[in-house]
């Protein structure tokens, strides 16, 4: 059970160790999001600091700091281009930035009237596209060459999160507003719906085979929904409840729910992540509809977190997330950064049993 | 068995499965449903030994064909140690116990027995005004170095701005190089010099030279041990101070910073200490403790001046506004979270058991009401006054704290 290889610099590929490794030189305040590159080792960070930092992280593990570019306000989404040469990142200084990996320029890309909640990347037939969703109640596509968005879409609130997994997108608004999109035709809903879970959307995230998508809710519920299927076939959709806890473990009569902050989907297997602000992470089969491994609880919520590319290191933070407003923020509370070397047994779907 | 691992002190455990529990009470539940259980009969016992009592009266078996206690490791299933709760647990496994989870947890062996402190400590006795502002002023220089620094306790230390008793100061944050940023840690409590000082502000980028230009205009007390920020918040100290700072002063001494004109007029403490103290020799940056009382007169002041400038503001912005309502007037405290469309709030549905939803607000995000910290707040007017700081310039951000310290009070 206790090996003594637990130091801090152990390698990832340690078998035995199963600490995460921290990274070194997190933010100096909560990070709102984790984001790799699709083609190379390095991770984006964005930060309630106004930074988002970019770090390479090694094959054991070991992370390095490699560049930083501000906004004028906290950051609160990053993301990177399909072919890994620009992050984008998107803030409430109300701008969305793009940093050249190449040239190490940072500049600014998007406007909108208020803090751009989500930012992610669309690489489309016609080419690459950035789309942005923000508390203005809008999703604006831009081209980066340009500065006014190639067109606007108009939401029925303010836009809490999005996913994109071409050619699906799915917007989680405030009030329950679930907007799917088919980027075939990006300015107009491809369905809306109200989000199967009766509590503020949190969170939402697409499947990587883009079928379906998965909802957080703030009430310790995902639910998994499919997309592209027959009315009839909706009997598919299920929930489950999750980052909940009793309150006393004796009395099963008051129990804490936790907001589910974040779900990422890991790009090989299509099992996903569940993280809350318990400071729990649960890695999930959806289509065996069981839950594949459990971390322990961490020493604070965990806003974010972010498979790698390969699916092999699992990123999280561990860091304030504001689920009890402002008291709830002490100086001595943790922000870091975690690095997860990911086994097989955790994020390989089991096996369809009879 | 999902418990966090930076619990102190060793919690509970169970001697025959090794699992952890909060504490000894559900611990003793545990091992009664699932060790001490007969499995001929639903009957739970207390102990093993009650257990094997139980079995030979009842069910008449003999004592050596005793079922194996249920769910225990190997090893650990028999009738023979007395265990209840945590007591008689044998010392040799109980210290293997606390060994392995030092090793587990990576810490030095022997930790584990000693509580230890979670946290730095940090004072969080409430902070006067000076304080605050210089910490204000410690935080913006940090942030202009991107340095990360260690935020003071300060958000304990809200409520109790305004009725800041003398005291102490801790060192003050030595973040001199920059004066415009200010530390992430400051709270928003910090009411220092309210836009309202700000016309009065001696233009910015006077990092801590030998303030004698100052002197002409802010002839008070300066607590030696401030850092030499340049007083944003020097503006124009009511001049019925300079009565009273004067003569305490040596002749032809000079303060050593332009300090933060705390010094409410007629307010007695600040005659008090600065006889208290001889000017320092140097008019470099010593950073000294600071007499303790400027800070305390400073209470009246910050919030008269504040008071006017939020309520104004806060009527400015119409429900209409919402989130879009940077458009305000500059100084304008973030505009409060408002529906776009009231009459779409929304309510959670009543739950069925008694549960406490940690984020309970249906209507608005937990970063939403974030960004409305006056701590992050971006308001559209800082892009104008687009000095060397990236982020909000410190009036904004000073007349913001101001608006959310009325708030918190």
């Amino acid at each position: 059970m206790s090996f003594f290889g637990a130091s801090t610099s152990s390698s990832l590929v340690n078998a035995t160790g199963d600490k995460d490794i921290e990274v070194a030189d997190p933010p100096t305040d909560s990070i709102s999001s984790i984001s790799f590159s699709p083609t190379a080792d390095y991770m984006a960070v964005g930060s309630w600091d106004n930074n988002v930092r970019i770090y390479e992280v090694g094959a054991n593990g070991q992370t390095q700091g490699k560049a930083m570019y501000s906004h004028q306000g906290p950051v609160l989404n990053v993301c990177w281009n399909k072919d890994g040469t620009k992050i984008l990142s998107g803030g409430a200084d109300n701008a969305g930035r793009m940093f050249d990996v190449t040239t190490g320029q940072a500049s600014q890309v998007a406007q909108h009237d208020a803090p751009i909640r989500v930012v992610r990347w669309i690489e489309s037939p016609q080419g690459g596209v950035l789309a942005t969703g923000s508390w203005d109640k809008t999703v604006k596509y831009w081209d980066l060459r340009t500065p006014t968005p190639v067109s606007t879409v108009q939401l029925p609130e303010r836009c809490y999160t999005m996913d994109v997994v071409y050619p699906l997108m799915v917007v989680g608004t405030a009030e329950r507003h679930i907007q799917v999109f088919n980027l075939a035709n990006p300015t107009t809903p491809f369905k809306t719906l109200v989000s199967p879970l009766k509590w503020q959307t949190r969170v939402v995230s697409c499947f990587p085979s883009a079928n379906g998508f998965a909802v957080g809710s703030i009430e310790g519920r995902v639910a998994i929904q499919w997309v592209y299927v027959e009315e009839k076939d909706a009997s598919n959709n299920f929930s489950f409840k999750c980052h909940r806890r009793d309150q006393s473990p004796t009395s099963k009569d008051q129990s804490l729910v936790y907001a589910v902050n974040d779900i990422s989907f890991h790009p090989v297997h299509g099992t996903f992540s569940t993280c809350g602000s318990d400071g729990t992470i649960n890695f999930w089969d959806k289509d065996a509809r069981t839950r594949l491994k459990s971390f322990e609880q961490a020493p604070g919520p965990i806003p974010c977190t972010a498979f790698n590319r390969s699916g092999t290191i699992f990123a999280y933070a561990v860091s304030y997330d504001w689920s009890k407003g402002h008291s709830g923020m002490t100086p001595g509370h943790p922000n870091k950064l975690m690095l997860h070397a990911c086994k097989d047994e955790e994020v390989k779907r089991k096996p369809a049993k009879r | 068995m999902a418990k966090k691992k930076n619990k102190q002190v060793l919690r509970p455990w169970c001697w025959y499965c090794e699992r952890e529990f909060e504490d000894e009470k559900v611990l003793m539940q545990h091992q009664k449903a699932k060790h001490f259980k007969c499995n001929m009969c639903p009957r739970r016992l207390n102990t093993a030994g009650g257990l094997a009592v139980h079995i030979q009266q009842v069910h008449k078996l003999e004592p050596e064909n005793l079922p194996r206690i249920e769910n225990a490791l190997p090893g650990r299933d028999g009738y023979e140690v007395e265990i209840f709760g945590m007591e008689g647990i044998p010392a040799p496994d109980m210290a293997d116990y606390k060994r392995r989870k030092e090793i587990e947890l990576g810490l030095t062996p022997g930790t584990i027995t000693q509580p230890q402190n979670k946290r730095p400590k940090i004072e969080n006795r409430p902070l006067s005004e000076d304080e605050l502002r210089a910490q204000l002023e410690a935080h913006k220089a940090l942030m202009g170095a991107s340095e990360a620094s260690a935020p003071p306790a300060l958000p304990a230390a809200g409520g109790a701005v305004y009725a800041a008793p003398s005291q102490t100061y801790a060192a003050p944050p030595t973040a001199v190089p920059t004066p415009v940023m200010s530390p992430p840690g400051v709270p928003p409590m910090v009411p220092p010099g309210a836009p309202p000082f700000v016309p009065g502000m001696p233009p910015p980028g006077f990092p801590g030279q030998p303030p004698f230009p100052f002197l002409a205009c802010r002839p008070m007390a300066p607590p030696p041990g401030f850092p030499p920020v340049p007083p944003p918040f020097a503006g124009s100290p009511p001049p019925g101070m300079v009565p009273p700072m004067a003569p305490p002063f040596p002749p032809g001494a000079r303060p050593p910073f332009p300090p933060p004109p705390f010094l409410a007029p007629g307010v007695p403490p600040p005659g008090i200490p600065p006889p208290g103290f001889s000017p320092p020799p140097g008019l470099g940056v010593p950073p000294m403790p600071r007499p303790p009382v400027p800070g305390a007169s400073s209470a009246s002041p910050p919030p008269p001046v504040g008071a006017p400038g939020a309520p104004a503001t806060g009527s400015a912005s119409s429900p209409a506004a919402t989130q879009n309502t940077q458009q305000q007037a500059s100084t304008a405290p973030p505009p409060p979270l408002v529906l776009p469309n009231p009459s779409l709030a929304q309510t959670n549905p009543p739950f069925k058991k008694g549960t406490v939803l940690k984020w309970d607000d249906p209507n608005f995000a937990p970063e939403e009401k974030r960004s409305r910290h006056p701590k992050y707040h971006f308001s559209l007017q800082s892009e104008k006054t687009d000095g060397p700081v990236p982020n909000v310039p410190p009036e904004e951000m000073r007349g913001k704290k101001r608006a959310r310290a009325e708030d918190f009070l």
